[in-house]
């Protein structure tokens, strides 16, 4: 890319966590937030979770929010409260925010349906986190389901490249809800037991929720304020699989081109990439196909891959963000999150990276450049390149 | 150095109108399963393709201010127990708001960008900005934006109660990078 497009602030909150601190531990120790349901209002107790560890109340409490938010927004907030501080912004005073999401308020909705919570729509969720931090000229969402916040992040870097911003906030946030969780139990893609990405008895995914949001900024306003770069943006790509909208196709067309332009944009080969942090989502369709996609891209030379969702659940639309932000400490503190769950291998599967690695007895790797999957339904396949 | 950016083509079905004959683009068995939403979005952006000359778009970048909102409620009321009806799994599917960009995308056979808004007050601006933005970058030559929503009863009551007029869209315009036979150029 032409423009340099600096990552100098990222939050997360998810099933692991808050914060990058409690993150980087629980994905170093291997140590999942997947449990049977404790905080979601739902009849449905048959599938396990990966769910943030407070209740509304709790994360309001935590944040200074006012009553009322959607789970959505509350998240959100922790995670741009940390993003914010780490890149020394005060508020988002001439900081347009990207966000990215498909439950937004449905969590408060679905309580009270037929009647419609205000903070019921996508934009009135972003909306809220933005009101809560002040200054922003304007807010926009992305929502194309799992990949809304990897695609939030790459509305955010063409404001940057094409001059429009030096300074975006930009990721996703979703919280589990009575809805989408029957959703995808109607569409029997859930696992009742911990999910196994690329293992060939995976029998499906499990949920989660959580939210991240990185600061992404031109080289001439980082330089101009003095703040440290986490990593670079180096390339992106969006695709589309226009095959099904909720099937992937079997050969990954929307994946393989997704990651094929974010290559291209870098400007970098195949090898050249350390490590590939998968979508994964352990239902059989999805990691076949991007299984699939990965073997097109890489051919004989696959980077070690790993699918985190057995850590978080899959955080649908916000899973683009967090693990942007799993690759970011991946890059910063020299490691690849592990695949857990993985025991037995698929010929229709990539063989995921499960840790202990032998090579490196340190425990500290030198990656440089790191591929982040996130695909959606509707074919919507997005990835984004890290590097250092 | 930005290139300008041009509107090349525009169809627009305003909430009143007449629905168009649809048999030109899908079978009975099509139209029956597809939700009136995802007709008009399917029929404003052949239209505006045809326009334009252009059978597969570079991008496909829609706004919608609150997606598939009868799909929703479909699902909603078979969840809270308030019709006698089972979850339908069609209904969950089509309830996301990317539903239309990725019908339209499988129909033109579309790979490329592919991106939903739904940011009330700015969706469609938003979807425009986004595909301006690339074209103006010359990531792409051309993009196919549309702005589409519908109403039910319920959301309609809901958003009078909050002081706003419940609106339908459905339009569809055709963007580019070339300024020959443009409709207008695009400040964005």
């Amino acid at each position: 890319m032409e423009t340099l497009i600096h990552v100098t602030g990222a939050g997360v909150v998810s099933a692991v966590g808050c914060g990058q601190g409690e993150t980087l531990d629980a994905l170093r120790r291997g140590r999942s937030g997947i449990a049977p349901v404790r905080y979601l209002r739902t009849e449905e107790k048959a599938f396990p979770v990966g769910e943030v560890k407070f209740s509304d109340a709790e994360m309001a409490a935590r944040c200074g929010a006012r009553q009322g938010l959607s789970r959505t927004s509350l998240m959100g907030i922790l995670a741009l409260e940390e993003a914010l501080a780490q890149a020394g912004l005060k508020d988002l005073t001439g900081v347009p925010l990207i966000g990215g999401t498909t439950v937004g308020g449905m969590d408060l909705t679905e309580r009270i349906f037929p009647a419609y919570s205000p903070l019921h729509d996508c934009g009135a969720s972003t909306d809220a986190i933005a009101a809560h931090f002040g200054g922003s000229p304007w807010a926009t969402t992305l929502s194309t389901a799992c990949s809304s916040a990897a695609n939030a992040v790459i509305f955010g870097a063409n404001l940057i490249r094409s001059g429009q911003a030096e300074i975006v906030a930009v990721g996703g946030s979703e919280s589990l809800s009575d809805f989408h969780l029957h959703g995808f139990g109607s569409l029997m893609i859930l696992d009742t037991a911990p999910c196994r990405p690329f293992d060939a008895t995976r029998a499906g995914l499990n949920l989660g929720e959580g939210a991240a949001f990185l600061i992404l900024e031109s080289e001439t306003s980082r330089k101009r304020r003095g703040v440290a770069s986490l990593a670079v943006l180096s390339g992106f790509g969006n695709a589309c699989d226009a095959f099904h909208q909720t099937a992937s196709s079997e050969n990954g067309e929307g994946a393989f081109l997704a990651m094929q332009k974010a290559l291209r944009m870098a400007g970098l080969r195949p090898e050249e990439i350390d490590y590939v942090n998968a979508h994964g989502t352990g239902t059989p369709n999805n990691d076949a196909s991007e299984s699939a996609a990965l073997r097109r891209v890489f051919g004989e030379q696959m980077p070690p891959v790993s699918s985190t969702k057995a850590f978080t659940g899959h955080t649908t639309s916000a899973s683009g963000s967090i693990e942007a932000v799993f690759c970011l400490l991946a890059l910063q503190e020299g490691f690849i999150p592990a695949n857990l769950n993985w025991a037995t291998p698929d010929p229709a599967c990539i063989t995921p990276y499960r840790g202990g690695d032998a090579s490196c007895p340190t425990g500290h790797l030198p990656l440089k450049h790191i591929l982040c999957n996130a695909f959606g339904f509707g074919g919507n396949d997005s990835s984004l390149l890290f590097s250092r | 150095m930005m290139r300008k950016v041009y509107v090349h083509a525009r169809c627009e079905l305003m909430p009143g109108d007449l629905e168009p004959d649809y048999r030109s683009l899908f079978s009975v068995m099509e139209a029956r399963r597809m939700g009136r939403l995802l007709k008009r979005g399917v029929w404003t952006s052949a239209e505006a393709l045809k326009q334009a000359g252009i059978d597969v778009p570079e991008a496909v970048v829609i706004g919608t201010d609150f997606g598939c909102i009868e799909n929703s409620e479909s699902f909603l009321k078979a969840l809270k127990g308030l019709e006698d009806a089972p979850l339908r799994p069609t209904h969950f599917m089509q309830s996301t708001h990317n539903t239309i960009a990725s019908l339209i995308a499988i129909r033109l056979g579309c790979h490329g960008y592919n991106a939903t808004y739904s940011h009330r007050g700015r969706s469609y601006e938003s979807a425009l900005q986004d595909a301006a933005t690339q074209i103006a970058l010359g990531d792409i030559d051309n993009a196919l934006v549309g702005w589409f929503d519908e109403m039910t009863p319920n959301l309609s009551a809901s958003l009078l109660s909050q002081g706003i007029e419940p609106k339908e869209h459905a339009l569809a315009v055709v963007l580019s990078a070339n300024p020959e036979g443009a409709l207008d150029i695009l400040s964005f």
